[in-house]
């Protein structure tokens, strides 16, 4: 849909939002490219809401500039910006058919009968409801609802599609279901999709880009890739998925940046690998599954970050195993997927002395300043 | 009383479980019958043949009905009552419908006292706002009393009822619907036109059915604001002062139809509306 320009499908700059004195968004900069499957995630409260229906028109801005495909859309209403939402509770009209709520937005448009019938179709087509036409809301699944939803709002075939939680309210089964297949409807019809969504997994899946937002304020953008695995903050890490934090001192006198936990013990890190340059009191985060357990760390050409402990718990979980290790610098936990056709003997090591090593090139500086909590730290789920 | 009562309900808790059961049946019926006794003889009375109505019940006749199509003033009265109910519902559910938008959405700063003063007429007795609204229109107003009295003074009572219905329709409304409207491309008066009215229409066409069905019956305020034209109660009202007719039986019984079968199409029609899939709940929220 796009005709080459170069102008971001959606920019918002130093965007301000208050509600009374609370503040909603806190300047607020950001740009979606045409064509992107953007996410805002965050929890509760963090604004992500506020800058869909910002973008929506639903509610106005306090400052900043909004712009769509290039042109301020501030003060514009919503019925005339070329923007469709998909709401939470799909807000399908109850007193008409499928057919009637996807031709809707259409007819408000002017199109002629025979286009809109046209358009109907393909677009039902689309999301898989051929056939549905004469079916009314209330005689839809949620997941149906959902499609029609969908179609009503591609239909109009507009710059951007904004999708608010559009999962939230299908059962988990449903939701990977319909992930699948939001990934599959934006690939083919091409337009810019931003969704909102205070689910990682979700987020995770469906993103091109994930703007992880807290607070009125964006801490960090990047695919879904680079926010998992290089967090620039605590928040993120802890945010999305599970973290191990261990608390202690960033150096760098020797030939690389060592971190030293506070009981003595040093662990190599990569160079920019989060802030690596400032020495000092720091935090360091590593992925369980990135943790190995083992009698006795594996000696290669790579040094490896390793930690003795004891190993305290471990807890068979269908597909992977959980291991809790003790050590002194905190608890920290290993995640083991299984591989088909062995069998591991993990549940031998409770209570044994043992080791926890990891690839520093799987950990990262996630915060200056010695955190005191380390210990066993559960981000989303 | 129904059939497929489940098992826990008919099985007995105490010995005397069974009698208390027959006595409060025994009381329901008896309740039925003062309530309806009286309204049953006057239909029974009106195919009567006896020029007295009254028992034993002589024969069955539709002469008081042939009777009650030749008498012109009768019909007048009829017709007056149906201009009345007419105006009456059009302009009570015109204005009771706005007043309802402004009740719910029109961000007035005392909504639980407006609503209040809004419906006080409900509860206020009809001769008291009988006899306000004569004293209004003879001695403020000026006003000769005439059949727009009439439509006037039943406005007091029947616009509090079309409020508290489309007021209550208005306030479970889900904005969201509205949202999406506009989202798609809808102006705000499209919105109202397209998605609102339609949506809250069983409402208001449930007030205009009960708006008739209050002034096609309703004699005090009418008898207080009435001119020289009578409404179909206070024609037989007059009548019945120089003796009970048979005529006047059978005029009752086709406005106790009309008036049930208005009710009962109200009543489904609201119904129908409240049965309707409004959408699942909202789980999860931002």
């Amino acid at each position: 849909m796009s005709d080459g320009s170069a102008a971001p499908a959606i920019e918002l700059v130093d965007v301000m939002k208050r509600y009374g004195e609370a503040v909603a968004l806190d300047g607020l900069s950001l740009q979606i490219q045409a064509g992107e499957f953007f996410c805002l995630l965050g929890p509760s409260g963090c604004g992500k809401t506020t800058t869909l229906n910002l973008i929506g028109g639903f509610v106005p801005l306090t400052s900043g500039e909004l712009r769509i495909e290039g042109r301020r859309v501030n003060d514009l209403p919503p019925h005339k910006r070329n923007v469709n939402t998909v709401f939470q509770n799909y807000a399908l009209f109850p007193h008409m058919t499928v057919a009637e709520n996807v031709a809707f937005g259409l007819r408000m448009e002017g199109l002629p009968a025979s286009d809109i019938g046209r358009r109907v179709d393909e677009y039902l087509e689309l999301v898989d409801l051929a056939g549905f036409h004469d079916r009314y809301p209330g005689q839809l699944s949620g997941g149906q609802a959902q499609r029609v939803a969908l179609a009503r709002a591609l239909a109009k075939r507009p710059a951007v599609l904004l999708l608010d939680e559009p999962l939230g309210a299908l059962d988990l089964k449903l939701r990977k279901q319909m992930q699948v297949e939001l990934s599959r409807i934006h690939r083919q019809v091409g337009t810019t999709f931003v969704f909102v969504t205070h689910d990682q997994e979700e987020a995770l899946s469906m993103a091109t880009r994930i703007a992880v937002m807290a607070g009125g304020r964006i801490r960090q953008i990047g695919s879904p890739r680079e926010i998992y695995q290089r967090p620039v903050d605590r928040f993120v890490a802890d945010f999305i998925g599970e973290s191990n934090f261990l608390g202690g001192e960033l150096r760098n006198d020797g030939p690389g940046p060592i971190f030293r936990l506070r009981e003595g013990t040093e662990l190599p890190v990569v160079p920019g690998f989060g802030s690596t340059r400032t020495t000092g009191p720091a935090t360091l985060m590593v992925r369980p599954e990135s943790v190995a357990v083992g009698p006795i760390a594996p000696t290669g050409p790579a040094p490896m970050a390793v930690i003795a402990g004891r190993a305290a718990n471990v807890a068979f979980m269908g597909n992977h195993t959980r291991i809790t290790v003790k050590t002194d610098a905190g608890v920290l936990v290993s995640i083991r997927f299984h591989e088909s056709g062995k069998g591991a003997a993990e549940e031998e090591m409770v209570d044994r002395e043992v080791h926890v090593w990891w690839d520093p090139r799987e950990s990262t500086i996630v915060a200056a300043g010695d955190e005191p909590d380390v210990g066993e730290e559960t981000g989303g789920g | 009383m129904a059939s497929g009562v489940d098992a826990l309900e008919t099985m007995p808790v105490s010995h005397d479980a069974r009698a208390v059961r027959w006595a409060l049946r025994l009381w329901f019926g008896a309740l039925m019958i003062f309530l309806y006794l009286p309204i049953a003889f006057m239909v029974v009375f009106s195919f009567d043949e006896g020029a007295t109505p009254g028992l034993p019940i002589t024969g069955f006749t539709l002469h008081w009905y042939d009777v009650l199509l030749d008498n012109r003033s009768l019909l007048r009265a009829v017709g007056n009552s149906i201009t009345v109910a007419t105006a009456v519902a059009i302009l009570a559910t015109v204005i009771g419908t706005m007043a309802a938008f402004v009740l719910v959405r029109g961000g007035i700063r005392w909504p639980n006292a407006t609503r209040i003063a809004f419906t006080l007429p409900i509860m206020v007795p009809g001769v008291l706002i009988g006899v306000s609204l004569l004293i209004y229109f003879a001695r403020a107003a000026d006003l000769p009393l005439s059949l727009g009295t009439v439509i006037a003074g039943q406005l007091v009572f029947t616009v509090p009822f079309v409020v508290l219905i489309v007021a209550s329709r208005l306030q479970s409304f889900d904005r969201q619907v509205e949202w999406a409207a506009a989202d798609l491309g809808a102006s705000p008066r499209q919105a109202i036109r397209h998605i609102v009215l339609p949506l809250i229409s069983p409402a208001i066409l449930a007030g205009a059915l009960i708006s008739v069905t209050l002034s096609i019956d309703e004699f005090v305020i009418t008898w207080f604001t009435i001119g020289a034209q009578p409404t179909l109660p206070t024609y037989i009202y007059t009548r019945i002062k120089f003796g009970v007719t048979p005529e006047v039986n059978a005029v009752a019984t086709i406005m106790l139809v009309a008036t049930l079968l208005i009710f009962t199409i109200a009543s489904v029609v609201l119904g129908r509306a409240r049965r309707r899939p409004d959408r699942r709940p909202a789980e999860a929220d931002a």
